[in-house]
């Protein structure tokens, strides 16, 4: 069997990257206890994945693990152990227990929801106001950076909804293992169109609040729910 | 969190923004109101550093234990961090509650290393409390220091309040409740510091003077109220199996210098390796049990979740059941998955079947330190090691299915010559003999011989406290003629440029006075010395220079057997008259028995019930008290 978890990255430790953030989880899994399972190998690990990685600077409401387990245990008793085995900074809200048929969370998602918080409100809003007319257009163009370079995409169609309320921005973004639209994405092309220079450094907290997938009629439904 | 928002702003520009932000498995602590002593233990280097140093964890664990108090943590920034911090006018910050140090009741720093002394003086200024302890007001932290180089206090002794000399779980509770005393009553700072050195293993500098002769040597040293005891001895842990022991560590987030268990299994050692200034201070030989390592070990597993245990000491293989620890933490860990690993190993241990057992769970590089080229110095420096042990465990370890060895040495050791710089290229290619030795099919791929060679240091409390320094020109002469005689196909050479040896060597025998150089090198912008891309060699020498006082004087010259040294008011258990004949016997080389083999009469024997291996008759006065302090003199 596997136990889907969903945990919080808080804003503590948003600055952790997403290798340190695994690595946590792993050193969580093996404190509690619980009858994980291992690969096998000269080195052996725990077999453990996660829906999505979450940038360095970023923070997470609910982001998913996915462990194999070696034995059935509830998703109570995993929900339980794995709380007195994680710091209060990456603590798990929910767990559910699928089977190991369940399709991988990371093949499932199409996704993410996110809260872009604007600790400027001059800036927050001229950013909101450009929300419309940005969208109003045919395309987008951004720069997005990838590892052969930085290339310009169109973010429109990779864009599910964008709306700003007082200094937060609100955003359904696509998420998908080809392809995905980050949130800096979305403030570049605000920048832009509100005319603000390039160099003028924009202060946000992102955070990601939701990954979604999506069910057999098509619609976007939370990925643990799936 | 107090200064929140400015900091968060500095965060989301810094490289490395886990250092400053906290937060860690098992590092939750209580409210600031929750206790009434607050306590801030400094590491005076970085995050990965500190974070790796067995000592903070059981200290802070200590505190923390305490309903009374709380404890909290300080790195020294990076460089980047410190700019930001100075624009954005950010006082260096606890990781917990993010409080300015000067806002701790009693702030508290780690001596490791003396290349770590500038960055003191820098989080002290940037914490907000007067660098200097003479320029501090009633309103400011009692600042406190320990660790390895409090053994010679006095070169940082102008900006230190109080030392603790010797193990700081023993006394440093006791420091607190003083502190916490004062705050109560609202003592003053000077009352404070005379309760703390009446306290066994505290020293405060401000109730003691120091005069000079016309050559710059010690001419006298007393304290200058009666308060103050003329020696201060340092404090002991008797029993390691009774001593705090901290259950739950911190679990860093990204990686640190070591990112693992470390499990102490004993303390001091019995060999008496004349260079070796740790082990001199730590003695005597104290082991911890079998019983208690075993439960300690599963302890930290559970608590932590790392995957490997590290056994610490200054000499696991005299571990005296090595091989039974070992079989039974791997027993029990191989389900859990959790690798066992052996530093420090020396290669007259009899560890073969320890090494066998290793292997199982995970196959690093062996490390060996022969220290010295030739059986003559190897002598003089009372390293019990010869060719024929390093051989065969080199041996050992190829068939073994090693195929990686690292070979550490030292140059500049007293009376060092051409044909022992020679010597270590001799071994180094009777090593890789070895491994040709073993059939093709049977030795593992990649022969890798690593030497390391270190720039020899005279340290405090040791045979060599009377000794110069090579000069840099010379030791430059020497490292050229090694790297000449090293080129051997399968050996890699590493050595380090002398200079910041040559500061080492100037702080760990200073004076008083060289705390002034101290302060002008940081003044110009030193700090982070101990990092490569940050020592300014050149601003040091400047800073001497500024001071009108002379380096060579401190690393360079020999001592007279009369002269006054800065650190002879210390009792660290070993007398002066031990140091001085071994120094006479290694100017013979001559060598000293393990202390396993018969007492050496080292001064730890005046202490009754202490040392397992003191020889009752050696000890003048027993008394029924555990730690009876008996005057030295007796012996020599």
């Amino acid at each position: 069997m596997r136990m889907l978890g969903v945990f919080q990255k808080s804003e503590r430790v948003r600055h952790i990257g997403h290798l340190d953030i695994q690595r946590a989880v792993q050193r969580g899994l093996r404190r509690s206890g619980l009858p994980v399972a291992y690969s096998n190998g000269f080195n052996p690990h725990i077999l453990v994945t996660f829906a999505s990685a979450l940038s360095t600077g970023a923070c997470g409401r609910r982001e998913i693990m996915d462990v194999k387990m070696a034995e059935e245990v509830s998703a109570e008793v995993f929900l339980n152990r794995m709380n007195l085995a994680m710091p209060p900074e990456m603590q798990l809200s929910e767990a559910r227990a699928v089977d190991d048929r369940h399709p991988a969370l990371m093949a499932s998602l199409r996704a993410g929801m996110y809260e872009m918080i604007l600790r400027d409100k001059d800036q927050a809003q001229k950013l909101i106001s450009s929300i419309e007319p940005m969208m109003g257009r045919e395309e987008i163009r951004v720069p997005r950076k990838t590892k052969s370079g930085i290339r310009e995409v169109d973010m429109k169609p990779l864009i599910f909804s964008l709306r700003g309320e007082e200094s937060t921005l609100f955003a359904t973004l696509m998420l998908t293992e080809r392809e995905s639209c980050k949130p800096a994405m979305i403030l570049d092309g605000l920048k832009k169109e509100a005319g603000i220079p390039e160099e003028e450094e924009i202060r946000t907290l992102i955070v990601r609040t939701q990954l979604l997938g999506e069910d057999l009629e098509g619609n976007l439904k939370p990925l643990e729910t799936l | 969190m107090i200064l929140s928002d400015r900091i968060e702003s500095m965060l989301e520009k810094v490289q490395k923004a886990p250092r400053y932000t906290g937060g860690e498995m098992n590092t939750s602590i209580k409210a600031w109101d929750e206790a009434p002593l607050h306590f801030v233990f400094c590491f005076p280097d970085t995050y990965e550093v500190g974070m790796s140093h067995l000592g903070m964890k059981i200290l802070t664990g200590l505190i923390n234990e305490q309903e009374w108090s709380l404890c909290e943590r300080c790195f020294m920034p990076w460089v980047d961090m410190i700019a930001l911090m100075k624009e954005n006018k950010v006082p260096l910050f606890s990781l917990e509650s993010r409080r300015p140090l000067k806002d701790f009741d009693i702030v508290g720093f780690t001596l490791m290393y003396e290349m770590s002394y500038s960055n003191v003086l820098a989080m002290l200024d940037m914490g907000g409390i007067p660098v200097e302890r003479r320029d501090r007001g009633e309103q400011d932290p009692i600042v406190v220091a320990g660790g390895g180089c409090a053994s010679n206090p006095e070169p940082i002794s102008d900006f230190i309040d109080a030392f603790m000399i010797g193990a700081g779980e023993e006394v440093m509770l006791e420091v607190n409740r003083v502190v916490l005393e004062r705050k109560e009553k609202g003592w003053s700072r000077e009352a404070c510091l005379k309760k703390l050195a009446q306290l066994e293993g505290v020293y405060v500098p401000s109730l003691y003077d120091a005069e000079y002769n016309q050559d710059g040597t010690l001419k006298d040293f007393r304290p200058n109220c009666p308060e103050a005891p003329a020696r201060v001895r340092k404090r002991f842990v008797d029993n390691l199996d009774k001593a705090f022991f901290p259950s739950k560590v911190a679990v860093p987030y990204t990686e640190v210098v070591f990112d693992r268990i470390t499990l102490e299994i004993m303390r001091g050692c019995t060999r008496g390796c004349r260079f070796c200034q740790a082990g001199m201070l730590y003695r005597p030989v104290r082991e911890r049990s079998l019983e208690t390592l075993v439960r300690q070990a599963e302890t930290l597993v559970d608590a932590t979740g790392y995957e490997e245990i590290s056994l610490s000491s200054l000499s696991s293989g005299d571990y005296s059941c090595l091989p039974e620890l070992i079989r039974e933490l791997m027993r029990r860990m191989k389900d859990r998955r959790v690798s066992i690993s052996l530093p420090s190993l020396r290669i007259d241990s009899v560890l073969k079947e320890s090494l066998e057992e290793t292997q199982q769970v995970k196959k690093s590089s062996l490390t060996f330190a022969p220290e010295a080229g030739t059986q003559r110095l190897r002598d003089v420096i009372n390293k019990g090691v010869t060719e024929e042990d390093l051989i065969e465990k080199a041996r050992d370890a190829f068939q073994g299915g090693w195929s990686s060895i690292k070979l550490y040495f030292m140059d500049g050791l007293p009376t060092e010559t051409t044909e022992d710089l020679d010597g270590i290229a001799d071994l180094a290619r009777k090593v890789v003999a070895e491994y040709f030795k073993v059939p093709k099919g049977d030795r593992a791929k990649g022969l890798r011989v690593t030497v390391s060679c270190s720039t020899f240091v005279p340290k405090p409390h040791t045979p060599f406290q009377w000794a110069a320094q090579d000069t840099i020109p010379v030791i430059n002469e020497k490292q050229e003629h090694l790297r000449e005689v090293l080129k051997i196909k399968g050996v890699t050479f590493n050595w380090h440029a002398p200079h910041l040896s040559y500061l080492e060597a100037c702080f760990s025998r200073g004076d008083r006075r060289i705390g002034r150089v101290l302060k002008r090198a940081w003044e110009r912008g030193c700090m982070l010395d101990g990092w490569n891309d940050q020592f300014k060699f050149d601003v040091w020498m400047a800073a001497f220079d500024d001071c009108g006082l002379d380096p060579a004087f401190y690393a360079n010259r020999v001592r007279r057997k009369e002269e006054l040294l800065p650190w002879d008011f210390l009792d660290c258990g070993i007398t002066k008259e031990f140091l001085w004949r071994e120094k006479e016997k290694s100017d013979r080389a001559e060598v000293t028995r393990d202390c396993r083999q018969g007492c050496n009469g080292c001064g730890i024997q005046r202490f009754a019930g202490l040392c397992a291996y003191a020889d009752p008759k050696r000890r003048n006065a027993p008394s029924p008290s555990l730690l009876p302090y008996v005057p030295e003199g007796d012996e020599c």
